[in-house]
């Protein structure tokens, strides 16, 4: 009964559209990857037993290999994100479109494009140029953190009580005065929170940097798994989680009160 | 020393921020020697970047037949991942929002779950589930469905937890069990966003699955993987570009169904 008032809604054939859509989406999906039952079938199978060769994880390994290789995932997150942060500042005060109307056309694009690429892509150009390790993985994440960083920047000040500015400048001040004394002191904490999340973005990115031969904890599991060393994997998985969890933990709780205050 | 009564507070505010600088210092110095950051090094490899931008440009052109086939089971895989993610994040949503979760336990359970998921990054899935099930693009699907079942499920509980409960409480009192409230209150309430959330897992997805390739996972990444490691890197550039334009293209179309749909 109650289905039959659900078919009547006038609402039904975009929806009965969209459906099919997505049938024949995935119809074709499912032939080009060449995707049988079987394989399906067995995962659960399949994925019980890697699991299981994943513990007891190998204590002796993660504390040798794996830890120090997060702290330098660590270190390239938090300094890429730095180097980035310093960069954006400016770059996002330029773009924005209230402060600067006529620099924002160029440098808006010009973040938008350092962006679109992927850290894991910058870092397949960066590796040639410095070498492999964590150097390249750095300079990767600093500059995508310079697209995005520079983006919200622009955003957050776009965004705020524009009266102060209008104070400064009616008092006589320059656009050097503006920025110290009207725009920064108003934006700062949000812009530094984002700077906060950024890290914890930049670290998820540099964890997988390692792939590429950019340094970090990436490549350790890229190896172990390779080597089918499983309880070394089962190290990596666990501890980069833990680490993961308590950085996130503790840099969401100092931006709630950066951005509260 | 003035005596106004704010000194104390004013001090332990200075000595805060200067804790606070000395923490972030501290921490960036020890980044930066762990790094091995220099920019000696930086600038004495600038002739090592000229070569590079020697050898990247111009992009091999005459590469892109080799990419469509690849290119093509990217999108597969994106497609896969989406779909399934979707629906399988769907109930979990359900269950892991607070004000209509039926079960207390099951709510506590399913977030931790979601957010211990959400903290592996999507690469970090492919290698698993490439080592699992063997290379190519059926782990890759794998890996991007447990990804959109992390966002999509966290994203669609939040829109759940802020629905008008009026309109629950009306089913329930007219006498529907907690399906039917679900089926008539919660779904069509919610259901907009969770499309709009969709379809930001699939351009996701679509950015994700390019680089699924270097971990074996299927895709254009496996091409740009053989070109990357045997420095062929006017093919690399073509493949970004070639990349990039799809992305791009994939990104507006589904912009404008957003804006559509919301």
């Amino acid at each position: 009964m109650s289905a039959t008032i659900v078919a009547r809604r006038p609402g039904m054939p975009r929806s009965l559209w969209l459906g099919l859509t997505l049938l024949i989406l995935l119809v074709w999906s499912f032939s080009g990857l060449e995707i049988d039952g079987g394989r399906v079938a067995a995962l659960p199978k399949t994925m019980a037993r890697m699991f299981g060769l994943f513990f007891p994880p190998d204590v002796e390994y993660g504390r040798q290999s794996v830890v120090p290789a997060i702290l330098e995932s660590i270190q390239i997150a938090w300094f890429g994100t730095l180097v980035g942060a310093a960069l954006s500042l400016p770059l996002g005060l330029l773009a924005s479109a209230n402060l600067f109307p006529r620099a924002t056309r160029l440098v808006k694009p010009l973040l938008a494009a350092v962006r679109a690429v992927p850290e894991l892509l910058l870092a397949i150009y960066f590796v040639p140029v410095v070498g492999l390790g964590a150097f390249a993985g750095t300079l990767a994440i600093g500059l995508h953190s310079i697209g995005t960083l520079g983006k919200l920047t622009a955003d957050v000040v776009e965004s705020m009580d524009q009266r102060p500015i209008e104070a400064v400048a009616a008092s006589g001040g320059g656009a050097l005065s503006v920025l110290r004394f009207a725009v920064l002191p108003q934006v700062l904490p949000e812009i530094v929170a984002l700077w906060l999340f950024r890290f914890e973005i930049s670290l998820r990115a540099s964890a997988v940097l390692g792939v590429v031969g950019a340094g970090g904890i990436g490549g350790v599991l890229l190896n172990t798994l390779r080597y089918r060393e499983f309880a070394r994997a089962g190290a990596v998985v666990v501890l980069t989680v833990i680490v993961v969890l308590a950085i996130d933990a503790v840099s969401g709780s100092i931006r709630e009160r950066l951005v509260r205050e | 020393m003035s005596p106004r009564p704010e000194a104390p507070a004013r001090t332990r505010r200075h000595l805060l921020t200067a804790a606070a600088v000395l923490f972030v210092l501290g921490l960036t110095v020890w980044s930066a020697n762990g790094i091995g950051v220099s920019l000696v090094e930086l600038f004495s490899n600038l002739g090592r970047m000229g070569r590079l931008i020697d050898d990247s440009f111009p992009p091999a052109w005459s590469f892109w037949p080799r990419l469509i086939k690849p290119l093509l089971e990217t999108l597969q895989i994106a497609i896969i991942g989406t779909i399934f993610g979707s629906i399988l994040a769907l109930p979990l949503a359900i269950l892991a929002a607070r004000t209509v979760s039926p079960s207390r336990p099951l709510y506590w359970l399913n977030r931790n779950i979601m957010n211990v998921l959400r903290t592996m990054p999507d690469l970090f899935w492919a290698m698993l589930f490439a080592s699992a099930v063997g290379f190519g693009p059926f782990a890759g699907a794998l890996a991007l469905t447990v990804f959109t079942v992390a966002v999509v499920s966290k994203l669609t509980s939040e829109s759940i937890e802020s629905i008008d409960m009026k309109l629950t409480e009306a089913v329930r009192a007219s006498g529907g069990n907690w399906l039917e409230t679900v089926f008539f209150s919660v779904l069509p309430q919610a259901l907009p966003q969770y499309v709009s959330y969709v379809l930001y897992a699939l351009e996701l997805n679509v950015r994700a699955s390019t680089v699924l390739g270097l971990v074996g996972a299927g895709g254009i990444g496996m091409v740009l993987n053989t070109q990357r490691t045997t420095f062929q890197y006017d093919r690399v550039t073509m493949i970004v570009l070639f990349v990039f334009l799809v992305v791009m293209l994939i990104e507006q179309l589904s912009a404008a169904a957003r804006r559509r749909l919301v």
